[in-house]
């Protein structure tokens, strides 16, 4: 087990800089999960912490020691591939000894150890069968095998879930974090969903275009984005983000807010340096669906909790919830009601909004107002 | 094949297939036709032949003309029969083909898995020497073969067919590692493999159905070059597409149509059976190279 170190690394394919100065660092024993859309530059990460890409300029650090210039199997790490890549041509069994039979293992040792992740995994009745007679969610377990039998440092998986049907997916997130309690190795783990970022991590990186928007805890990520990419990125439905004017009317910052037809809100802001360089400006106000509730659903512990009535246009019923859908600022809002919440399509309701959770933003720069 | 499958095309009129079918078993007869005339003709003695109808079945079977074919009949200036020059082929078929196919796969998997600068350009090269007529390269190779030392040996056939399949094995290669998953070379590398343990290990055992194709393709076409064999051979290392054409050109006066025939079949009967035994292979492997490609 060991921490993992990235300094200012820089990757590019000839002329096309894809990793433009990543800086991270996960403590030993942590899940850092790097998140964002496809082409973000995540997998490229994970490759180049793997040793699979050189990288351009930067350095990288497992423990103390500089990888740099290593060859993969000299780096202890272990990675769980996207299509799982197992050897098609060998039995479960050969796919998880193939590492320990190149490193000239003996075989005693190498059954031992097979024994144990097969019993980590409960793999065990499917050593004698060949990865094409297995189903996708036994292929995810034998890989994984296959990288926890070497005891690595630090565990690298790329997108590991994505071939999965959901149900199982939902599975195999349990299990990972469960595997990830046990043995205690730091991992690195790749994946475009936001939710696993969310359930699985100690530590996210949001990385877009080559550039590490935010490195926090899920919590951080979720509840204080940085910037208006990472709001809307992370969190499903995702974040409402409202287009306004900050104006100050008896010395008070409020945000106007248009709504349907001429109608139009307005809301309390806290008041601040930062923020009064925008008074009389446009403004983006978010808030993130279960903020915006119906009055008796509203958050009793929330200390500012305002209510107004809105335009509901739209109600979409999701079992557990109803979301109802109101235009503000120009765009469709998305409310979080009670599943049992009266709504009443075409006309006004209140809705109450927990301002304890509304975060600013600059629309010229997409960066957060403090 | 011979069970129709759910991809059978919806049933058309009786008619139509009637028509489909005449039409089929025409073209089978119009093929099949010069292999029977040979067949026929070699199980004949020379009168009946010259008696007639060259489509009529042997009246008595006679396998007098195999035998000569085979080991007795004159060629050139010595009576040994196909015999020796049989061997001579397979002598030089089965390092050829070995070599050929074996170095097509490993540039097929450095082509792929460790492209480097240029690499599509030195692919383009090679492919361009599937389609340089054979003429063009008879002198040079003739100088190489000389500067060598291998100038009228079975060695340096061998050299020039292993040289001249390179082209088509890489291609086939190639294409089929195109489409064999690059995460599976990367686990292996993590897992510790060298460059030739990735290739034996985890890239040939999955090159099956590519190897029988490159196989076919190598062996029917060393097997049935005749301008090579004519060009580079002397009389102890001659193929057997050479031999047959002396055979059939030494005249001792009589032309004995029936040992031609049987003398033909005899050379052409490997790449019949290495096609018959594996051809369903061939099939199938070439379209897993073409499709994925």
């Amino acid at each position: 087990m060991a921490s993992l170190t990235i300094d200012k690394l820089i990757k590019s394919f000839g002329a096309v800089e894809v990793l433009k100065g990543i800086d991270l660092e996960i403590e030993d024993g942590g899940f850092l999960v790097l998140v964002g859309p496809s082409g973000c530059g995540k997998s490229t990460l994970l490759n180049c912490i793997a040793g699979l890409e050189k990288t351009t300029s930067g350095e990288i650090r497992i423990g103390e020691r500089n990888v740099e210039g290593l060859h993969p199997s000299k780096r202890d790490i272990a990675m769980v591939f996207q299509s799982y890549a197992l050897y098609p041509n060998m039995t479960v069994r050969g796919n998880i000894s193939f590492g320990m039979e190149i490193r000239g293992v003996d075989k005693a040792e190498q059954e031992n150890a097979i024994q144990e992740v097969a019993d980590i995994l409960q793999i065990g009745e499917l050593l004698d069968r060949k990865p094409s007679q297995l189903s996708g969610g036994q292929r995810q377990r034998v890989a994984m095998g296959r990288a926890l039998v070497r005891h690595p440092q630090v565990f690298l998986f790329d997108e590991p879930l994505s071939n999965l049907d959901a149900k199982l997916r939902v599975d195999m997130r349990t299990e990972i974090k469960r595997l990830h309690k046990r043995m205690g190795t730091t991992i690195v783990y790749v994946t475009h969903d936001q939710i696993e970022a969310l359930t699985l991590a100690t530590k996210i990186a949001v990385l877009e275009a080559g550039y590490l928007q935010q490195f926090g805890t899920p919590d951080e990520i979720y509840n204080d984005p940085n910037n208006m990419f990472v709001a809307d990125f992370m969190g499903s439905p995702s974040m409402n983000l409202i287009d306004g004017t900050l104006v100050e009317r008896d010395g008070a910052l409020e945000v106007q807010i248009a709504g349907h037809g001429g109608s139009s809100i307005s809301l309390p802001v806290p008041d601040g340096a930062e923020m009064r360089k925008h008074v009389g400006g446009p403004i983006v106000f978010g808030i993130r669906p279960e903020a915006m509730t119906d009055p008796d659903g509203a958050d009793r512990t929330s200390p500012h909790i305002e209510t107004r009535d809105c335009y509901i246009e739209v109600s979409q019923p999701a079992g557990s919830d109803t979301f109802a859908l109101t235009p503000l600022g120009g765009k469709e809002c998305i409310a979080r009601f009670r599943a049992d919440a009266r709504i009443e399509l075409g006309a006004f309701s209140p809705i109450s909004f927990n301002m304890t959770k509304a975060v600013f933003f600059d629309p010229q720069t997409t960066g957060r107002i403090r | 094949m011979s069970h129709p499958s759910q991809d059978n095309a919806i049933e058309s009129g009786r008619l139509i297939r009637a028509l489909i079918y005449t039409l089929l078993i025409f073209f089978v007869i119009y093929y099949l036709l010069p292999l029977w005339v040979m067949v026929a003709n070699s199980l004949k003695t020379l009168d009946e032949i010259r008696g007639g109808d060259m489509l009529a079945p042997p009246k008595d079977i006679t396998f007098e003309p195999w035998r000569q074919a085979w080991s007795k009949t004159q060629i050139g200036v010595e009576a040994t029969g196909l015999k020796p020059y049989f061997l001579n082929s397979i002598i030089m078929v089965v390092p050829a083909v070995f070599l050929s196919t074996f170095l097509g796969a490993l540039n097929g998997y450095v082509l792929t898995k460790w492209a480097f600068r240029g690499s599509n350009l030195i692919f383009g090269l090679m492919l361009l020497a599937c389609f340089i007529p054979f003429q063009i390269v008879l002198i040079p190779m003739a100088r190489i073969l000389g500067m060598l030392n291998l100038a009228g040996t079975i060695s340096g056939l061998i050299l020039v067919h292993t040289v001249y399949g390179l082209g088509f094995t890489t291609l086939f290669f190639r294409n089929y590692y195109a489409a064999f998953p690059t995460e599976l070379v990367r686990a292996a590398q993590i897992d510790g493999a060298s460059f030739f343990q990735v290739f034996w290990r985890i890239l040939i055992p999955s090159s099956g159905p590519i190897i029988v194709v490159t196989i076919i393709w190598q062996f029917t076409n060393v097997w049935n070059d005749f301008l090579f064999g004519a060009s580079f051979s002397s009389y102890d290392s001659t193929p057997i597409t050479v031999a047959l054409n002396n055979l059939v050109n030494s005249s001792t006066g009589v032309k004995e149509y029936n040992v031609h025939f049987a003398g033909a079949i005899l050379a052409a009967l490997p790449t019949l059976i290495v096609y018959i035994v594996s051809g369903r292979y061939f099939v199938r492997g070439l379209m897993a190279g073409a499709v994925k490609g």
